[in-house]
């Protein structure tokens, strides 16, 4: 009798163990809303899904994070707040992420935080988070204006305005297509258009957007190629290019989802479903008699930076690994998800987490 | 009945933010720390506004100057690189100059827009940022040189978007921190395991202090009577828009200290951003928490600090679990946050009426 109730006593004490150490880790992940960017919100959702709501903590940040940054900093602390949270994706990286992370570590240092699309200063960040994916702005430099040559531009115009030109990556970039533009031929024009968190909004910057591409194309005749740093101008600067017969070489997020869709006046029913939307872009590019003028990436890249983020992030929360800035691993989980990329360190010695991404280019209805 | 009218924005507030702590799901332990470190960075902020509101100038939303002030005098101990809590008082120090600077030319203006200084310091902002992006884009680095070169852009020409204040984060909220411990009584248990940051606590109350002596003055007297009557006040033999000036040049230096007790508890500071969003958030808060545009105590500075910023803690997540996705929370907060701000300010026009009847 007395060895039963040993027996029943460690198995009691097994199970009692085993929930405690088996209750399912969590990871939280915090994306914008639709009005800022639709792709990172459904990849968020999409993750959800995929882990399911008992693993997959989904926030957002304000729609105003320049004005909300306690916002953000608070909704970070709140998902780490639960001790069962072991990593956490934040895409993009607005400002204020930088202070959430701070904020974060000093309570608990044991979270893994991934950032995707780094707002804030690259050096500061890459200090601060475990690992960073980013499109590779310097590299997209050279490589938007040479494609725009290709699409036959003899103009490139630069939409951005200050806020985002004191973004460093941004501004680097701006650098190097002035420069590529000098050597290789092109005129470059930057133009200043209103920052869409001031005082008119996103409205004010669209409207601007539709006012001044026909503008510009009148002063610097179609074979112009239009470029703007803004999410939310995306859509109509397509809608004016496509009216003027200009040239579209990428969005500032390159993406066949991301408004090229809406732009063209295509009914997107899954936002996953990448050879069918290229080919829907395809089709009524040719209707709208556009070919080879209209381009962006083959691959959806910040869907790419929240899936493989989630994946990495689940993968550690689940005790895969150890090591919160496993390099390799985080480039293999990038390269799973999204293809063809060429992956590169923004600074091999000082900031080898900071990983920055080049997609594969897809000119549309080129012969 | 009479109470209950007085003070219906309050009253709706806490029962606003009761019902969201309720549905956030958020445990009172880090509800009630996250508020407290709220608190302690915007109260004094938020205290900035009383002095104007008083000298019968509204609520001064040029405070937005003074975070800029406050903001040049950080940039400075970054590039001199001033730590600890020396750099953050050199800070403070180095402040005042922008700080009065700015506050007299916004006190000029707004004598020559006497009964518009709302709408006139709300403008005045956006006019001041640009200026204000126009040095730190393109001034600092090229007319204004700067030694180390991490803080500028690639091109050597203005400053990185985020500067990182490590230098002095914290250097008041950590310097002594207080928790409670083992209270057992009923009410009181609640306060277990909150940390107050007892120096920047201290700083607050001294502020409330001084203001509350300063009204106790010659100087604090004249600013009432010019509060409630210019013309009587200018026959009374006060020289009105010099006592109006000085008012706005208080509240912007306040403003200035304010905000650098707020980038001390944040610990970077986002240039082109952080100044933005100070003067809509603090007069917000001012008037949840009782407030009007001609009254204001200081009794009402802090409880509309803390009405604030709980919604706020509490509306995001108690959003997403009454609607059930994330993003619906997101609108339901901004919907709830920003409404009842609406209708604070809808209430206060109730209760004139009441009042006049």
């Amino acid at each position: 009798m007395r060895r039963f109730t040993r027996v029943l006593f460690a198995v009691a004490l097994v199970l009692a163990l085993g929930t405690v150490a088996f209750a399912a880790p969590k990871i939280g992940i915090m994306t914008g809303t639709v009005s800022q960017g639709e792709e990172e919100y459904r990849a968020g959702e999409e993750m959800v899904a995929k882990y399911g709501a008992d693993r997959v903590i989904h926030v957002t940040y304000p729609d105003k994070f320049m004005d909300e940054q306690e916002t953000t900093i608070s909704q970070v602390m709140a998902m780490a707040s639960d001790p069962e949270v072991k990593a956490i994706v934040i895409c993009q990286g607005v400002p204020g992420t930088a202070a959430a992370i701070d904020k974060v570590r000093e309570v608990r240092d044991d979270i893994l935080f991934l950032i995707g699309t780094v707002h804030e200063e690259p050096y500061m960040m890459a200090g601060k988070a475990d690992l960073l994916f980013e499109i590779d702005q310097p590299a997209r430099g050279t490589s938007i204006v040479e494609k725009a040559k290709e699409m036959g531009a003899k103009t490139f115009i630069h939409y951005s305005f200050p806020r985002h030109m004191s973004y460093p990556l941004l501004a680097k970039r701006r650098e190097i297509m002035e420069e590529t533009c000098k050597k290789i031929g092109l005129e470059f024009v930057f133009v200043n258009a209103p920052d869409p968190t001031g005082e008119g909004g996103v409205a004010g910057s669209q409207q601007f957007i539709l006012e001044d591409a026909p503008r510009q194309v009148e002063k610097y005749g179609p074979d112009t190629a239009f470029f703007s740093t803004n999410c939310s101008m995306q859509e109509p600067l397509i809608k004016s290019v496509v009216k003027t017969k200009a040239i579209y070489p990428e969005q500032c997020c390159p993406s066949p989802f991301h408004a090229l869709p809406n732009a063209l006046g295509l009914k997107v029913e899954n936002k996953g479903d990448v050879p069918y939307i290229l080919k829907a872009i395809e089709e009524k590019v040719a209707e709208l008699g556009m070919q080879g003028r209209i381009a962006t990436w083959t691959a959806p890249i910040t869907m790419n930076f929240i899936r493989a983020g989630a994946e990495y992030a689940m993968d550690f929360a689940n005790g895969k690994f150890e090591d919160k800035k496993d390099i390799q691993r985080a480039k293999f989980t990038l390269e799973k998800v999204a293809g063809a990329i060429r992956i590169r360190a923004f600074d091999d010695e000082k900031a080898p987490n900071f990983l920055m991404v080049v997609g594969e280019s897809i000119i549309f209805g080129k012969k | 009945m009479r109470l209950l009218q007085k003070n219906i924005v309050p009253i709706v507030f806490i029962v606003l933010c009761t019902i969201g702590f309720h549905y956030s799901g958020l445990s009172w332990m880090f509800f009630a720390n996250d508020l407290m470190t709220r608190l302690a960075r915007n109260s004094f902020l938020v205290i900035s506004l009383i002095i104007p509101v008083l000298a019968g100038m509204g609520l001064n939303f040029g405070i937005v100057l003074g975070a800029m002030a406050g903001q040049f005098a950080a940039f400075i101990t970054v590039v001199y690189n001033l730590t600890g809590i020396t750099g953050f008082f050199l800070a403070c120090v180095l402040s005042i100059p922008f700080a009065v600077l700015f506050g007299w030319l916004t006190g000029i203006l707004f004598n020559k827009a006497k009964g518009k200084e709302m709408i006139t310091g709300l403008i005045l902002g956006f006019f001041a940022n640009g200026l204000y992006q126009l040095v730190c884009l393109i001034f600092i680095g090229w007319i204004i040189p700067i030694s180390n070169k991490a803080l500028l852009l690639p091109s050597g020409i203005g400053f990185v978007n985020t500067l990182d204040l490590k230098i002095w984060q914290y250097a008041i909220d950590k310097f002594y921190v207080f928790k409670l411990k083992g209270i057992t009584t009923p009410l009181l248990k609640y306060l277990n395991n909150i940390n107050f940051p007892v120096l920047t606590l201290i700083i607050v109350a001294l502020l409330c202090t001084a203001v509350y002596l300063l009204f106790r003055t010659k100087l604090g007297q004249d600013f009432r009577a010019v509060g409630q009557n210019r013309h009587i006040a200018e026959v009374a033999g006060i020289k009105v828009d010099r006592v109006r000036i000085i008012a706005v040049i208080f509240s912007t230096v306040l403003a200035a200290w304010g905000q650098l007790i707020f980038l001390q508890n944040i610990g970077n500071v986002q240039v082109y951003g952080s100044h933005v969003q100070v003067g809509t958030f603090a007069v917000a808060a001012l008037l949840i928490g009782g407030a009007s545009v001609s009254k204001a105590t200081i009794g009402q500075a802090l409880l509309g600090t803390v009405l604030f910023h709980a919604l706020f803690i509490v509306s995001p997540l108690a959003g997403k679990n009454i609607m059930g996705s994330a993003q619906v929370g997101e609108y339901f907060r901004v919907f709830v946050a920003y409404g009842v701000i609406g209708i604070a300010l809808a209430l206060h026009a109730w209760q004139r009426l009441t009042k006049k009847e």
